[in-house]
């Protein structure tokens, strides 16, 4: 009876995942606001406009769904999915609590890295079975961008590996019991700052937005989608958004670690500043171009991340 | 080591921004009061101690206006002159003020409010009996900029004449 209640867990933490997808889009429109001195969402549900984001949902999936007359039906149709779907198995491996994770993997971090780079399929084919070259461009930029981006994330999420000695997340989340990573003098801030840029460049934010660049190519690989299926493409973002903050926070900020409040609660808090923190850094800048993003990685990042790397090697051989 | 100072100070703008308060104005709950001067719809005033209405039908404003949306039909009445009928075509108004600063005795006034719309054309052609009307519903917010005070503003009042120099005799030609 194990895999029923497996089932059981994963049915409601993707449920309470896509509600707190939709209410990250509410808090990022708060967020934006306030740093423009305005002040976003506020007459729809009494305090604040609570119930802003469940009245775009209603209304995004009554909206008509186009299919272009020259798409590559199939290509078209499977593509919403594939980028929604892989951010959300990779709840499966965080711990929310010591004993609550759903599947106790101990290659939590490599099962991590490998399905959230399973998005470019979904990327691609949305911009390929769109038959629009804004698509086609938008997404090859994407995949060019992921590509790049993921060998910085990588480096600088094997740094805690190398720290803790193991690729478990719970174990990883065990071994800051002291001190969080993101507060180890020089290997870990290092580490966590081109982990932070790197999440940037893969949820696809400003200044990293590159393949969506409403102002060259207008939506980016979801130009041709309406209705639903661009609601897919959109809540996929935000999933892996979230996905990306919790891994931010079980990597460097100790996971559900911290006194009296209980562990969950530990997680959410951690959680919610690091969304915030990639929020500030959204609306503080202006896009890269894209000869620029490739050699902000290649010249600044991945060196870095390298150097980064060998130091705390050095630092666990020589202790 | 330019750029990161300026990556970090946009970041701390952002961060001062976020700690401010909103400026924003919930627009139909809340209204911003227009400035003095600020030119909107229009109303026809009436004397407020006997009723009656000031505008003598002269046909100055009609005359005056560039896109030649009034139409006063004057009318001679025992004491003094009336408009019998007075229109104004809010669809191609384009808010000058002329009318207002030629009326001679304050009856057309501009109303300091900016959100005048109609659902036909029909909603935005101000007959005389709106534009009277206007005046009661725009109570507060009839524009203090009247013809008068606009003329007396273009126009300051000239200083008193100089005493003119008296005719001086004419010095008498010598005669030879």
């Amino acid at each position: 009876m194990k895999w029923l209640l497996v089932a059981f867990w994963s049915v409601v933490i993707l449920s309470v995942a896509l509600l707190i997808a939709a209410y990250m889009i509410w808090w990022e429109r708060k967020f934006a606001g306030r740093m423009q001195r305005r002040i976003g969402p506020y007459w729809v549900g009494y305090p604040h406009g609570w119930l802003q984001s469940i009245a775009d949902a209603i209304k995004i999936l009554r909206k008509e769904d186009i299919i272009p007359k020259n798409a590559d039906k199939w290509v078209y149709n499977i593509a919403p999915f594939l980028f929604m779907v892989p951010p959300m198995f990779l709840f499966a491996v965080f711990p929310f609590s010591k004993t609550w994770v759903v599947a106790d993997l101990n290659v939590g971090l490599l099962y991590v890295l490998a399905v959230s780079s399973l998005g470019v399929f979904g990327v691609m084919m949305a911009g390929w079975g769109s038959h629009n070259k804004y698509a086609l461009l938008s997404a090859m930029r994407y995949v060019s961008q992921m590509i790049s981006y993921e060998v910085p994330l990588v480096l600088s999420a094997l740094v805690p590996v190398v720290l803790t000695g193991s690729m478990n997340l719970g174990a990883i989340t065990n071994a800051q019991k002291g001190l969080w990573f993101a507060l180890w003098p020089v290997v870990g801030w290092v580490a966590f700052v081109v982990f932070l840029l790197a999440t940037l460049a893969e949820g696809n934010r400003a200044p990293f937005d590159i393949p969506e660049a409403e102002s060259e190519l207008i939506g980016g690989f979801a130009v041709e989608y309406s209705g639903w299926k661009f609601a897919m493409f959109y809540v996929g973002e935000y999933v892996h958004l979230l996905a990306v903050s919790i891994l931010a926070s079980v990597l460097f900020l100790g996971g559900w670690r911290g006194p009296l409040l209980p562990p969950l609660l530990w997680l959410f808090i951690k959680t919610v500043f690091m969304y915030s923190v990639l929020l500030w850094i959204r609306w503080s800048f202006v896009r890269l171009r894209v000869d620029q993003l490739m050699v902000f990685n290649w010249k600044v990042l991945v060196p870095v991340s390298v150097v980064d790397l060998l130091l705390a090697a050095l630092w666990v051989v020589l202790r | 080591m330019g750029i990161v100072k300026e990556t970090l100070d946009s970041l701390v703008i952002t961060l001062k921004n976020l700690a401010r308060k909103p400026v924003t104005v919930q627009y139909p709950r809340e209204r911003r009061t227009m400035p003095e001067r600020f030119r909107g719809v229009f109303a026809l005033t009436t004397n407020p101690e006997t009723g009656e209405e000031n505008c003598i039908g002269c046909r100055l404003c009609q005359n005056i206006c560039p896109s030649q949306i009034i139409t006063v039909i004057p009318e001679k009445r025992e004491k003094r002159s009336y408009a019998k009928d007075f229109t104004l075509d809010m669809n191609a108004c384009i808010f000058c003020g002329l009318c207002v600063q030629v009326c001679p005795t304050d009856a057309i006034v501009m109303v300091r409010a900016n959100d005048e719309v109609g659902y036909s054309r029909e909603d935005l052609f101000l007959t005389k009996e709106k534009l009277l009307a206007n005046e009661k519903k725009y109570q507060d917010l009839i524009s203090p900029m009247t013809g008068s005070v606009l003329r007396n503003m273009q126009t300051p009042p000239r200083p008193a004449p100089r005493p003119r120099p008296k005719p001086q005799p004419k010095p008498e030609e010598k005669k030879e």
